[in-house]
Parts: structure tokens; C-alpha cells; sequence
């Protein structure tokens, strides 16, 4: 399994080649220059196709790639270390789109869209309206059904791809009744519409991802041919399965961003010297490195366990994906913060060797788009707290194919997610399991009361404080959990590579990773000792000279076409 | 672990009724058993964490979409009754 993963990531590295060479049509030179137009770089979109992309997105028992959800996350990251706007672009939305689909669908339909995807066509997911942000449960775009025909009224708005989609996973409203059964997917095929049946709305500019398409779609009343995914009534249910996935691997790919930003910002340091000395040679340069590495690898040790629970345990994923989406994008976006200021006046120019910097910077927080926010995540756990408290967080060793990224797992079953399954948790449990070990570590052990404590505060819950009334102190709870989830994620994973004898087995990783969470559980982060930044520090040099990437299992990146 | 209620001595309606008010941070008695849930204002996110109550209280598996398919205190008081019927 992982030898293919592997092959995959490599090779989508390997076409993309060395993006600081100036003569590489896709590096990031042209990509830049692409950005400043407010395009997305045709070579870049023309090397997505000759690698398949689209593929990654179909599983395999319908003819696509597409096997393990951590594995999906990697294949990505080579498009997201060097432009984002070109992974979102080009099609990571037509994944968010398919997954509707791939829970829902009718095996008609998912053969359909599976040779659409095949043949490079786009699916564009068009759920979100501005009036109603992440409360979808009030999107009033109107449907009304009349057998495979619908009249369609309202709008969508900062929509990717809506225009050059070949097709839409439409999200609409089939009831005027309050609650959870009033929406439904369609699938939208434009070949079949008439002419003047849809009308878009003026491209969306925004701050970042400024090469894609985003723009909106408005019906007037238009009949439409529009065939429904799954029943009438099931949209709010197929979304919220689709999106545990999503919530997962968007995140994943992400992570792509931050490994660049970790080469660019090593790379200058190296390179550039201040008040006699080499940047890289100042300790606050390199613990601020370390730590972003440090923090590179935490959500790396998320997003990747969390992949893997729902293969393992389909059941229990809703409040971990959910908090793999809350603290992931935070994770990166503070690093690349730090990162930063480190890389000082450089940050901003927007020509130069490290320009982009700026651009990764500028991208990172839209990487999102569309797509849940802090907020709604939050919302998603919280209700859930009570009842996780009472039964998911118990001690329990982890099943062997959890952390071990080597490790075969089970087809990914999408009728088996569930909205809000709150039995035992193997994620959460890893860590308490450490904790009662005889030679457990002080920081564990720590972490583990720490847990308990947030088990005791939410079994207070009552009330309002379980719906979008709660307090800021309940949010606050919701944010432990994501940490605590955090820290037993890379807990699991440096004991199940304790035997091997690399990097991540260590001792220093694995300190370094744990107080860097308890300081934002505490709020109030110090910054790593000497004794831990540096042999992180170490490693991060070794990985950016020898072009390796700075995810927990390095593969090569950046190397140039042979 | 929480012993399971003997559902021959609790009356499931009051028990539902009791949660439902929990959240609603109002008496269960003025609720109405036939108005739609959300209408009383039961978020449906909420909602499907009833599922983890009625998996504990009563020892059975059930779907956490349960109180979206039977939306108001009379239909989801039925649903589980039946659950439970079929459960033993």
C-alpha cells in the first residue's frame, strides 16, 4: 500500500520537478506570474491531466486510484507545496463534489460520474450561499421535484469551477419545513439544459487563491432536467457523511503548503546573513523553524490517523474530522505566521527569489473555501462532547493499521458513516492507553489528566450550551478536544515506530510535539528548549538539503527532471 | 458503566420528553407532543446526539437520524417503542 502511495507522490513530484529553477514552465516563477494575472497556469493544469488527477478522486472498485483516504492526502501535497489555487483549481473540488456521489449515489450514477471524471470533465459543488455561510440547514435555494425534472429558484455563490464544470452536485431545498430532511443533492448535467436555463453571477475575486474560477450560478424558476443523489430529503445527511471525509483530507493536502514554506524560509536563513552572523545561526531563527516543523508533523500525525479511522472505525468520525478541520488549518497558519517574520522584509516583495513565500501565505487561509470554518467545526463537536465523554474516551491499544501508515486497511465503507457515533474512540484512546503504561512519560501521563479533566466539564453540558448559544468557554472545550485528539495521534504513531529506528521514534520529536500542544491547552506558549529545537532543527536541515519533504515519512521533493 | 433502564417501569415519553426540554431549557409538560422538533426550536445537530442518550439509557443501537425521521415527540416515541419491541 504504501510503496504505491509513495510511487504516486513521487511521480507527481517528479513532473513537477525543481519549482526554484527559473526554466522550469511550472515552477514557481511562472506560477507566480500565473497569480498575477489571476489565471491558473495552463502547463500546471496540463500536468495535472497527464498525471490523472482526476482519478485520485474515483475509488478503486469503480475503476479510479483512490484506496486509502491518508494516502489521497499525500498524492495531493506535490500540487498544494507549490500552488494551491492550482490543486483547488483544477479539480480538488470536483473531489468535494464526488464524495455527495460516491455516499449517495445510485451505482448508475456512480458510474456515470466516474467515466465523466475519467474523461477530465469537472463536477463543481455548488452548496454554499452567502446569506447563509456554514448554516447550511438554511440554504434556501429552491427545488421543486417533478420526477427527473426540477424548477429550480435562487443562487449559489463563490462557487470554484462553477462555469467550466461540465455538471454540479447541487444542494437544494425540497421542503419548506424546518429541520434536517428539507434539502437534497442533485446532480446537474449542463450538456442536458437548454439554453438561458442558468445564469452566472460575476466572477468572485479574492484574496488569495486569485488564479480560480469562483463564481456563482442564479435560477429563475428554470426547469431543469436534475437528477436526485440518493432520496428526496437526504441532502443534509449525505453532506455531513461527505464532509467527514473532506474535513480529513482537505487539511492533508494542505499540509503540502507548510513543507514548502519550511524549504523556502530554511533556504534563506541558510543563505542570508544579518548583524555578522548567519540567520541560521541566530537560536531564534531556528527554534522558530523547529517549531514550525515540530507543528508540521502534529497535524501531519492528525490528518493522517484521522484518514485512517474512518476506514477503521466508520462509525466514529464525525467529531474527528471535524477537529482535524479545526486545528489543522490552524496549526499550518500560525507556522507559516512565524515563518513569516523570520523571512522578514521578503515576506512581502512580491518578485525575488522568495516571493513565494507570499503567495503560499496568501492562499493558505482560502484553501478553506467554501468548506467549513472554525466555527461550524466547533458546532459539530460540541453537542457531541456529553456523550463522548461518557463513552469514547476509555484507555484501549489501538488497532495495528491505525498509525501504521504501511499497514493495509479495510475499504472505505460510505454507507457506514455516521452522523454522530459516539462509541469508543481508538484515536482518543491511544493516548490514555500510554498513559497507564509502567514507563510512560511524564508529559503522557500529564495529558492523559488533562483529558479526563475535559471529560468531567463536559458531562456538565446541558442545555444551550449544546447548540450555537454555547458559550465561549464551551467553544473552548470543543478546541481541547482537538488538541487532546492531537497529541494521542502523534503518541500513537511514535509508539508504533518506537521499534524502527528513525526519527520518529525518537525521544525529541515526540517531547517537542507534546509541549507545543500543552502550551496552547494552557494558552501560553514558551518556546522549545534548546535541547529540543535543535535536534529538530537537525533534522529539518538534513531534509531540506537532501530535497526531501518535511511530512512525517519524507519522500523526495523539489528534485529536478532527470 | 450506567445500568440500562427497565423500559417496562420508564415511560418512554416522558424520558424523551425530559431530554428534548433539557435542551430546550423549558418544563417537558408544555411541550407540545405533535409540533415538529425544530419548530420547537431543537437544533438538528443536536438532535442526532439523542441517539447517544437513547443508546445508554436503553442499551440499543439506533440510527442518530432518528429524530429527523420522526420529528416530533409522538412519531419519535413511537419509533423507539418499536425499537425497542424489536429488540428483545
Amino acid at each position: 500500500m504504501k510503496e504505491s502511495a509513495v510511487d504516486r507522490e513521487t511521480e507527481l513530484e517528479r513532473r513537477f520537478g525543481d519549482p526554484f529553477d527559473d526554466d522550469n514552465p511550472v515552477g514557481f516563477g511562472a506560477l507566480l506570474a500565473a497569480d498575477e494575472r489571476a489565471e491558473l497556469l495552463p502547463e500546471g493544469e496540463r500536468l495535472l491531466t497527464e498525471w490523472g488527477c482526476n482519478l485520485e478522486f474515483v475509488p478503486a472498485r469503480l475503476g479510479g486510484n483512490w484506496r486509502g483516504v491518508d494516502e489521497l492526502g499525500r498524492r495531493l501535497r506535490p500540487v498544494f507545496r507549490r500552488d494551491p489555487a492550482l490543486g483547488l483549481g483544477y479539480g480538488v473540488t470536483s473531489l468535494m463534489a464526488s464524495v455527495n456521489m460516491w455516499v449517495a449515489g445510485s451505482m448508475e450514477q456512480q458510474r456515470g460520474l466516474a467515466a465523466e471524471l475519467r474523461m477530465g470533465h469537472r463536477i463543481a459543488v455548488a452548496f454554499h450561499e452567502l446569506e447563509h455561510g456554514n448554516d447550511f440547514l438554511r440554504n434556501a435555494l429552491r427545488a421543486e421535484l417533478d420526477g427527473d425534472r426540477a424548477v429550480l429558484t435562487g443562487v449559489k455563490e463563490v462557487i470554484n469551477n462553477v462555469e467550466r464544470a461540465e455538471s454540479l452536485a447541487l444542494f437544494a431545498r425540497t421542503s419548506g419545513d424546518a429541520g434536517a430532511r428539507s434539502h437534497s443533492v442533485l446532480w446537474l448535467r449542463k450538456k442536458q439544459l437548454s439554453a438561458g436555463r442558468l445564469r452566472y453571477l460575476p466572477r468572485f475575486r479574492t484574496s488569495g487563491m486569485r488564479g480560480c474560477r469562483i463564481g456563482g450560478i442564479a435560477f429563475d424558476g428554470s426547469e431543469v432536467p436534475a437528477e436526485l443523489v440518493g432520496a428526496a430529503g437526504s441532502g443534509v445527511e449525505t453532506a455531513l457523511r461527505g464532509f467527514q471525509i473532506t474535513r480529513t483530507v482537505l487539511p492533508s493536502m494542505a499540509v503540502g503548503v507548510l513543507d514548502s514554506a519550511l524549504h523556502i524560509v530554511h533556504r534563506f536563513v541558510t543563505e542570508r546573513k544579518l548583524y555578522g552572523h548567519r540567520v541560521s545561526d541566530l537560536p531564534h531563527a531556528r527554534t522558530t523553524l523547529a517549531e514550525a516543523f515540530t507543528d508540521l508533523l502534529i497535524a501531519d500525525c492528525l490528518a493522517t490517523s484521522a484518514a485512517r479511522l474512518l476506514h477503521l472505525a466508520p462509525r466514529n468520525c464525525a467529531a474527528p474530522a471535524a477537529a482535524v478541520k479545526y486545528l489543522v488549518p490552524m496549526l499550518l497558519q500560525d507556522a507559516v505566521q512565524d515563518l513569516s517574520e523570520v523571512l522578514g522584509a521578503r515576506f512581502y516583495l512580491r518578485e525575488g527569489p522568495f516571493a513565494a513565500f507570499g503567495k503560499l501565505y496568501r492562499d493558505l487561509p482560502v484553501v478553506s473555501l467554501g468548506h467549513a470554518g472554525p466555527t461550524a467545526c466547533l458546532l459539530t463537536i460540541i453537542p457531541q462532547l456529553p456523550a463522548l465523554a461518557r463513552r469514547a474516551w476509555h484507555p484501549e491499544a489501538p488497532p495495528a493499521a491505525l498509525f501504521d501508515t504501511e499497514a493495509e486497511l479495510p475499504r472505505l465503507d460510505f454507507a457506514r458513516l455516521s452522523l454522530a457515533g459516539t462509541s469508543a474512540d481508538p484515536l482518543a484512546a491511544a493516548l490514555l492507553a500510554e498513559a497507564e503504561r509502567v514507563d510512560a512519560a511524564e508529559p503522557v501521563r500529564e495529558l492523559a489528566g488533562q483529558w479526563r479533566a475535559l471529560a468531567a466539564e463536559c458531562s456538565l453540558l446541558s442545555g444551550s450550551e449544546l447548540g450555537p448559544a454555547a458559550s465561549a468557554e464551551t467553544f473552548e472545550l470543543g478546541e481541547r478536544y482537538a488538541l487532546l485528539l492531537a497529541a494521542s495521534a502523534c503518541v500513537g504513531i511514535w509508539r508504533q515506530q518506537r521499534g524502527a529506528s528513525g526519527f520518529l521514534g525518537s525521544d525529541e520529536w515526540i517531547h517537542a510535539a507534546l509541549r507545543r500542544l500543552s502550551g496552547r491547552l494552557r494558552g501560553d506558549a514558551t518556546p522549545l528548549p534548546e535541547q529540543l529545537a535543535e535536534p529538530l532543527f537537525a533534522e529539518l536541515t538534513r531534509r531540506v538539503g537532501e530535497r526531501e519533504s518535511c511530512s512525517l515519512h519524507p519522500t523526495p521533493v523539489f528534485r529536478s527532471a532527470p | 458503566m450506567s445500568t440500562t433502564l427497565d423500559t417496562n417501569r420508564v415511560e418512554l415519553k416522558p424520558w424523551l420528553a425530559e431530554r428534548v426540554a433539557g435542551y430546550l431549557e423549558i418544563e417537558a409538560a408544555g411541550l407540545d407532543s405533535t409540533a415538529p422538533l425544530a419548530e420547537l426550536g431543537l437544533d438538528s445537530v443536536y438532535a442526532l446526539t439523542l441517539c447517544g442518550d437513547i443508546e445508554d439509557a436503553f442499551g440499543i443501537e439506533v440510527e442518530p437520524t432518528l429524530a429527523w425521521d420522526y420529528p416530533t415527540l409522538d412519531l419519535l416515541t413511537e419509533a423507539l417503542r418499536e425499537q425497542l419491541g424489536q429488540s428483545r
